[in-house]
C-alpha cells in the first residue's frame, strides 16, 4: 500500500525497477511482485533453501533478503540461469539423473549447486553434500542430486578447457 | 501376460515432468495469480479443547477490504465430512479439539485488511479438559472427544473411535507353552509429512455459479466429493484440477479437502478467485500427522528359534479426528507380527481420540509403526535363543505357499529370502556382527550393524474396489494424450503411465503427453493411496493403450494386405511381410483413413477379495511386496548421537518400470525411514506441538544420508503391468528398527522408543521441552494480542 520505495537492479541479466514495500522479502518481490515463481517459499526462515539466490555472487535466502536490499544488486534466479532454448549443464544432469521428484525444491538446489560450482569447480562428494545441507529435500534421499552435481561439475570443466 | 521384450519399459528414462522442474517453469497452487485474487486468513483455534459458546462475524464484515467471512454454518450440515467415519468440520462446528484447528476464515483484498477482518470476530471458548495422550483418552472420567457415536462407547471408552482385529487361531495357550517368550511394549512417534510444498489451494468461481478447484491434493476426485457435498452442488458444479504437486506422502488429504472447500465457498460468496497458501509453521500446526503408537508385542517360540504364535495389540493417538487412522488401523493389523510363519496369530489395533493435533494417512500407512516394533521384538527372540538376526529370520519368513500371519495362504512369488541374502553378503554382515562387540569394549565410538526386514499388502486390499480409469487419444498431429484418474504427486507415475503407453503402442515416449488430473477430463479411479498408481493406473493406461494397439495393427495389415498376425513391431516402426518397415505416422493416418476410432477407454481393476472387519478374518491383500534392509552405525558413548554410516537396502518390487524412478523412491523412502528413526518427532505438550518449523523439526540433509547400496529383487507379479508390484511406501519401512537394532548391537541398550535421539541412547528417554503453546500461539496470529477471542472455565 503505503510507502512503497523504488528498487533498481539487475535480475537474471536484465536491468528492472519495482516498488515494494520496506518490510518485504526479496523473495516475496520475486514471486509477487516480479511473478518469477520458479524461486519457492518452503519455510520462509532461511532453513530450507527453496528460496536460494544468487545476489552480487553470494547464496542467499530471498527470504532472509529485504527486497530494498536488491538496489544496485545483481540477483540469479532459477529462471536466468539457461541459455536461450537450452538448459544448464546441472539442470541438464538434473534430469539424466532424475535428481528430482515432487521438484519444488528443485530450483534451490540448482541455484545452490551453481553458486558451488562456481566458486569451486571441482568439488569433492564431501563438499557437494556440505555445501547442499542448506537445501532440503524429502523425495529424493539426496544421493541422485549429488551426483547430479558432481557430473554437471566434468561437464562443466569439460567446457570450460574446451 | 507378461511381455519380455520391451522397447522404453524398464530402460532408462527421463520424468516427463523433469524440464518444467528444473527451469522453474512449472506451477505449482501457489504460484497462480489471476486478476482479482482474493487472499485468506483464518481464526484457528488457541487450545486444544474448548466448547465454542459464541462466533459473531459481522463486524468483521465491516473492516474495508473484507468481502466475505465463513464459519461452519456456511456448510451444508456444518460442513460434516469424514471417510470411514464423519466426524470432521469444514471449520469447527460447536467445538474445537485441536490447537490450529480453523474456527473461521475471512477473504480480502489483501493480507493486511484479512488479518484486521481475522482480528474482528467474535469468538468465545468455554475450555474443556484436555486429553493429552492415550492413557487419558481411556480413562472412565475422561472428557468425550468425537460427536459421534464410537465402538468404544458401547464398552464405556467412547473416546476409542474402534478397534481393528486378526483373528488366526488362539495364540495365548501356544505362547505359553512356549519355551521362548517375549512381552515387550514398543512406541513410535507423530511424525510430519514435511512436503517442502506447504499446502495451497486456488478457487475460481464461474458465472453459472459452478467453480474450478486448484489445489495441491492427492485425490482430486475425493476432494471433489467432499467440497460438492459441502457446498450443496451436484458434483458436475465442482471441477478439482490437481496442479504440480510439491511431495505429499500420504499428507494432502483431509487438510487441503477443508482448504479447497472453504476457497470454493469463498469463491462463489464473493465472485471472485481465492487463494489460500499456508506458512510453513501454519501447515505444521494445522496439518495431521503419522499416528504415534504403543505396540505390545508378545510372541511366543521354540528353543531353536522357530516362531509359534504372537499376540499383538495396538494403540494409535488418532488425535482429535478418525481421517484415515481408522484405514491405518487396519493396515497395521494387517502387518502386526510380521513377514513371517505362526500357527496362530491374533492383533488387535485401538484408534483413540486424543487432542493432540490429528492423525492420518502418511507413508507406509500403520505398517511403518507396526514394523518399527515387530522387527525389534524378532531380534529380542533371536538373542534369547542365541541365533543370528538374519538366520533367525531366515528360519521364519513366508514363502509361497505359506500362511501368512492373517492366515491367508500366499499365492505369489516372493523374494524375501533372496532380499535378506542379498543386505548380508553386500554389507559383510557376518564378519562385522562377530567383531564390531570385541572392537567396541571401552571405546568412545562403538559400531554396530542391524536388520529389519518385511512384508507390505499391496494397494487398497479390503479398504475397497482397487481400480482405475485411464483414457489415450492420438490427436490430429500424431502425438499421443493420455489421462488418468490416479495421480503424480511428485512419485513419478505421469512416466510410468508415460512408459507403459509407448511400450504398448509402439511410440516414442516424447510423441506422449500426460495431462495432469482434471476431474472434468480424466475418469474417477478413486484416491491415489497405497502406492498403487503403477499397478492399477498402469494396468488401465495398458488396456486402454492395447486397444490402440490392435486398430493399428489393422491399418498396417491392411496396408501391408496381410493377416494382423503378421505384422511385426520395431519400436515405431511396422513390418509386414515384406519386411519393409512403415512408420508410425503413415500407419496412423491410413487407420484415420479407414475411419478407426482412435481413441480409447481403458478400465482396470485388481481382483475382489473379502476380508471380514468383523471376525478379523479373510484375505487382506491379492499380493504383497517385501523387502530387507541393513543399517551400520557408530554411536558416540558420550553424547549418545547415532550416525548411520551405511545402508544396504534389497527390495522386491516386481518387474521395475521406470528404474531412475523406482531408485528414486527407494533413497527418498529410505532418508524419511532415517528421520523417523533418527531425528523425527512433532513434540505435542499440552496439546501444543513445539516444532513448528524446519529450526526445529528436523528432516535428515544431505550430511545425514550415508551412502546406500540398493538392489531390486524382480520376483514377478502376474497381475502387475510387466509383472511390476509397488515401492513407494515400503521402501521406508526397514530402516527405523534396523536403526534400533544396530544401536543394540553396538551399545548393548534396547531403546524401545522411537526415534533414536542422543537422550534416549544415553539416558535411555527423553527430555521434552514443556512447551505450553507460546510457540503455536505466536504463529496462529495470537501473540500481539489483538485477537478477539475470550477463553473461559467451564462452570
Amino acid at each position: 500500500m503505503a510507502n512503497k520505495t523504488a528498487v533498481q537492479a539487475t535480475i537474471n541479466g536484465e536491468d528492472v525497477e519495482f516498488l515494494c514495500e520496506p518490510h518485504q522479502s526479496l523473495l516475496e518481490v520475486l514471486r509477487d511482485v516480479l511473478r518469477l515463481t520458479g524461486t519457492k517459499e518452503g519455510c520462509n526462515n532461511g532453513n530450507c533453501g527453496a528460496c536460494n539466490v544468487i545476489l552480487d555472487g553470494v547464496l542467499v535466502n530471498s527470504c532472509l533478503v529485504l527486497g530494498v536490499e536488491a538496489q544496485g544488486k545483481r540477483i540469479t534466479t532459477i529462471e536466468g540461469i539457461a541459455p536461450p532454448h537450452g538448459l544448464h549443464p546441472l539442470q541438464q544432469k538434473f534430469l539424466e539423473h532424475a535428481a528430482l521428484q515432487c521438484g519444488i525444491c528443485t530450483p534451490g538446489f540448482i541455484i545452490s549447486a551453481k553458486a558451488l560450482l562456481d566458486h569451486k569447480p571441482h568439488p569433492s562428494e564431501h563438499e557437494v553434500r556440505h555445501w547442499l545441507a542448506g537445501n532440503l529435500c524429502r523425495c529424493t534421499g539426496y544421493d541422485k542430486i549429488v551426483r547430479a552435481v558432481l557430473d554437471a561439475a566434468d561437464v562443466m570443466a569439460v567446457e570450460v578447457s574446451k | 501376460m507378461l511381455r519380455h521384450t520391451t522397447n522404453w519399459v524398464t530402460k532408462p528414462a527421463n520424468r516427463v515432468d523433469g524440464p518444467d522442474k528444473a527451469n522453474g517453469a512449472a506451477k505449482y497452487a501457489g504460484d497462480y495469480r489471476v486478476p482479482g485474487q482474493l487472499v485468506t486468513r483464518a481464526l484457528r483455534s488457541p487450545i486444544p479443547h474448548a466448547r465454542i459458546t459464541r462466533l459473531d462475524t459481522s463486524a468483521a464484515l465491516k473492516v474495508p477490504g473484507v468481502l466475505a467471512v465463513i464459519t461452519s454454518d456456511d456448510f451444508v450440515d456444518h460442513g460434516r465430512f469424514g471417510f470411514p467415519v464423519a466426524d470432521n468440520f469444514i471449520l469447527a462446528y460447536q467445538k474445537v479439539r485441536y490447537v490450529g484447528e480453523g474456527v473461521a476464515i475471512v477473504a480480502a483484498v489483501d493480507a493486511d485488511a484479512a488479518e484486521a477482518g481475522v482480528n474482528a470476530i467474535e469468538l468465545d471458548l468455554e475450555q474443556l479438559p484436555v486429553i493429552e495422550d492415550m492413557e487419558q483418552a481411556l480413562r472412565p472420567d475422561a472428557p468425550v472427544i468425537p460427536d459421534v457415536v464410537t465402538e468404544g462407547s458401547k464398552k464405556g471408552q467412547p473416546n476409542v473411535c474402534l478397534t481393528q482385529i486378526v483373528r488366526n487361531g488362539d495364540p495365548e495357550p501356544i505362547i505359553a507353552a512356549s519355551p521362548v517368550q517375549l512381552d515387550q511394549t514398543y512406541a513410535t512417534p507423530f511424525q510430519e509429512h514435511a512436503y517442502l510444498e506447504p499446502e495451497a489451494v486456488l478457487s475460481i468461481p464461474n458465472p453459472d455459479g459452478s467453480v474450478i478447484i486448484y489445489a495441491c491434493d492427492q485425490s482430486p476426485f475425493n476432494n471433489r466429493g467432499i467440497a460438492a457435498a459441502v457446498l450443496g452442488l451436484p458434483e458436475d458444479k465442482v471441477r478439482v484440477i490437481q496442479a504440480i504437486v510439491g511431495g505429499s506422502f500420504g499428507g494432502k488429504d483431509e487438510g487441503v479437502y477443508q482448504m479447497s472447500a472453504q476457497t470454493a465457498k469463498l469463491a462463489l460468496l464473493t465472485n471472485r478467485p481465492v487463494g489460500m497458501v499456508f506458512s510453513r509453521e501454519e501447515s505444521i500446526i494445522v496439518s495431521y500427522k503419522r499416528d504415534a503408537s504403543k505396540i505390545r508385542v508378545r510372541l511366543g517360540a521354540d528353543k531353536d528359534g522357530k516362531l509359534q504364535a504372537a499376540k499383538v495389540e495396538a494403540w494409535l493417538d488418532g488425535g482429535a479426528y478418525s481421517a484415515e487412522t481408522v484405514l491405518t488401523a487396519w493396515r497395521a493389523a494387517m502387518h502386526l507380527a510380521g513377514a513371517y510363519t505362526y500357527q496362530a496369530v491374533t492383533g488387535d489395533v485401538h484408534v483413540l481420540y486424543t487432542n493432540n493435533n490429528y492423525s492420518s494417512a502418511f507413508r507406509g500407512f500403520g505398517n511403518t509403526e507396526a514394523v518399527a516394533c515387530i522387527e525389534q521384538a524378532i531380534d529380542e527372540v533371536a538373542e534369547q535363543v542365541a541365533l543370528d538376526p538374519i538366520d533367525m529370520r531366515l528360519k521364519n519368513i513366508i514363502g509361497k505357499g505359506d500362511r501368512t500371519m492373517t492366515g491367508a495362504t500366499l499365492n505369489q512369488e516372493v523374494g524375501l529370502r533372496a532380499c535378506l541374502e542379498w543386505v548380508r553378503q553386500k554389507s559383510d554382515w557376518d564378519r562385522k556382527r562377530r567383531e564390531f562387540p570385541a572392537q567396541n569394549k571401552n571405546a568412545r565410538y562403538r559400531k554396530g550393524i542391524g536388520v529389519a526386514c518385511y512384508f507390505h499388502g499391496m494397494g487398497l486390499g479390503g479398504e475397497g474396489v482397487d481400480f482405475a480409469n485411464a483414457t489415450i487419444a492420438i490427436e490430429r498431429d500424431n502425438s499421443v494424450t493420455l489421462t488418468n484418474g490416479l495421480t503424480d504427486y511428485g512419485t513419478g507415475a505421469r512416466t510410468v503411465f508415460t512408459l507403459i503407453a509407448a511400450d504398448v503402442l509402439g511410440a516414442r515416449p516424447e510423441r506422449i503427453k500426460v495431462l495432469l488430473t482434471d476431474t472434468e477430463t480424466a475418469i474417477n479411479s478413486g484416491p491415489t493411496v497405497a502406492s498403487r498408481a503403477s499397478v492399477v493406473g498402469g494396468n488401465a493406461t495398458r488396456v486402454a493403450a492395447e486397444k490402440i494397439a490392435q486398430l493399428l495393427t489393422f491399418a498396417a495389415a491392411n496396408l501391408f494386405k496381410c493377416a494382423p498376425a503378421q505384422v511385426l513391431r520395431d519400436k515405431e516402426a511396422f513390418i509386414g511381410p515384406d519386411e519393409e518397415p512403415v512408420d508410425f505416422d503413415t500407419v496412423v493416418n491410413h487407420a484415420r483413413q479407414l475411419g478407426y476410432v482412435l481413441s480409447a477407454h481403458g478400465r482396470w481393476q485388481l481382483p475382489v477379495i473379502h476380508w471380514d472387519f468383523e471376525k478379523g478374518t479373510g484375505t487382506p491383500y491379492v499380493g504383497y511386496t517385501f523387502g530387507a534392509q541393513i543399517v551400520e552405525v557408530t554411536v558416540h558413548t558420550g553424547t549418545g548421537r547415532v550416525q548411520a554410516d551405511r545402508i544396504w537396502a534389497a527390495h522386491d518390487i516386481g518387474k521395475v518400470l521406470f528404474p531412475e524412478g523406482a531408485y528414486g523412491q527407494l533413497y527418498g523412502g529410505i532418508t524419511q525411514g532415517l528421520g523417523y528413526g533418527l531425528m523425527e518427532e512433532v513434540e505435542i505438550n499440552h496439546g501444543y506441538i513445539h516444532n513448528v518449523n524446519f529450526d526445529d523439526y528436523i528432516i535428515p540433509t544431505a550430511m545425514d544420508v550415508p551412502p546406500i547400496e540398493a538392489t531390486f529383487v524382480e520376483a514377478p507379479f502376474h497381475l502387475g503391468p510387466y509383472g511390476a508390484k509397488n515401492v513407494a511406501e515400503p521402501s521406508m519401512l526397514g530402516v527405523a528398527p534396523a536403526l534400533a537394532n544396530a544401536v543394540y548391537h553396538a551399545t548393548g541398550k534396547r531403546i524401545r522408543e522411537l526415534p533414536l535421539t542422543p537422550e534416549r541412547v544415553l539416558l535411555g528417554h527423553a527430555l521434552h521441552n514443556d512447551d505450553h503453546g507460546d510457540n503455536s500461539r505466536l504463529w496462529l496470529g495470537y501473540a500481539d494480542g489483538l485477537r478477539k477471542v475470550r477463553i473461559t472455565q467451564a462452570a
